[in-house]
């Protein structure tokens, strides 16, 4: 490892830590923590840096280490999500439960929203959904994982995870609706 | 109104065209400043892998010789309590140590043995109560699939 030369790391660093920081940023759902865990998975990746230079598969690499040390660190710092989750469900109030983007959707958003500040707003939304929704759905929809997998990952049941999917996806189709994607009805009807 | 199939493919579709977040600018030097950092430290603190080839021989040879401590020692606690299997060859400082282990040895056969397999049997029921208890615990905690 000491004969990794500094320049080529970074240059190694620069092509992929956008990719790292944004899957351990959607899984989190703090910047900060983040932060932190794109270090640890570069310094990983320095660990083994001489096999991963000529892998192809480096990229996919980087994501799963990524991926499991972002959900290493939510079962290690946050409280049990899921049984927290199921209390919630138990009570009644989650069905109820009104998701606040953080942001104040206005109700005329012009039908031409510029293409950035759409993704921004779908990208704020992402990141206030709850825990135990954001992650199912990040996992789905950006980690390309079965629904089996992400059970298997979370240690809950399939059930468990289809339901917060969709509660994910009808929590983010009224930022959609909005910003004229689709139509909220669409999702809340089906 | 769309099909619920529709509606995945939309959100998928929708969601994949995220463009990526930028990564803070801090975070190339921070890993920089650590990895810096971690080859600056002594070899005793790194990882086995990265000892010198001397320091790891030499380990290797201080493990083969406590391996060989302690199955002299087994040996010396099945042996009875007498001088002649005491007779063994070491500098007259450590020579009481065999004595410590054949003493044990020798307590360990006086004792009754209803007394040392109801010892065992009480450790391996406890054991087991432990599991038990722990399954139990995690059967209630965890949703049923």
């Amino acid at each position: 490892m000491d004969s990794v030369r500094p320049d080529e790391f970074a240059s190694f660093m620069r092509a992929y830590q956008d990719m790292v920081f944004t899957t351990a940023a959607r899984i989190t759902g703090s910047e900060r923590h983040a932060e932190d865990i794109s270090q640890e998975v570069f310094l990983k990746a320095y660990e083994s840096f001489a096999q991963l230079q000529s892998s192809q598969a480096v990229g996919g690499w980087l994501r799963t280490v990524a991926t499991n040390l972002s959900l290493n660190h939510l079962s290690r710092y946050r409280r049990r999500w899921r049984f927290f989750s199921e209390l919630r469900r138990d009570d009644g109030d989650e069905e109820g439960e009104a998701f606040d983007p953080g942001f104040t959707l206005p109700d005329g958003l012009p039908a031409d929203l510029d293409a950035d500040n759409r993704r921004e707003l779908i990208e704020q939304a992402l990141m206030r959904l709850p825990e135990h929704q954001r992650v199912p759905l990040v996992l789905y929809h950006f980690g390309e994982l079965p629904y089996e997998e992400i059970a298997a990952q979370l240690h809950v049941s399939l059930a468990k995870v289809k339901t917060d999917i969709f509660r994910a996806r009808a929590a983010l189709a009224k930022v959609l609706a909005r910003s004229g994607i689709t139509q909220a009805s669409d999702v809340i009807s089906s | 109104m769309k099909t619920p199939e529709e509606l995945e493919q939309l959100f998928d579709r929708t969601l994949r065209e995220q463009p990526l977040r930028p990564a803070p600018r801090s975070l190339q030097a921070r890993v920089l400043a650590e990895i810096e950092k971690r080859q600056a430290r002594p070899w005793w603190q790194k990882s086995f892998a990265h000892w010198p080839l001397a320091a790891r021989i030499v380990f290797f040879a201080a493990s083969i010789g406590f391996v060989k401590v302690g199955l002299q020692s087994a040996m010396w606690v099945s042996t009875s309590l007498r001088a002649d299997a005491l007779a063994i060859q070491l500098p007259a400082e450590v020579s009481w140590i065999p004595s410590i282990f054949t003493a044990a040895g020798f307590v360990a056969r006086s004792l009754p043995p209803l007394w040392l397999y109801g010892a065992l049997a009480v450790m391996g029921a406890m054991y087991m109560v432990l599991f038990a208890v722990s399954a139990a615990a995690y059967r209630t905690v965890q949703p049923q699939h």
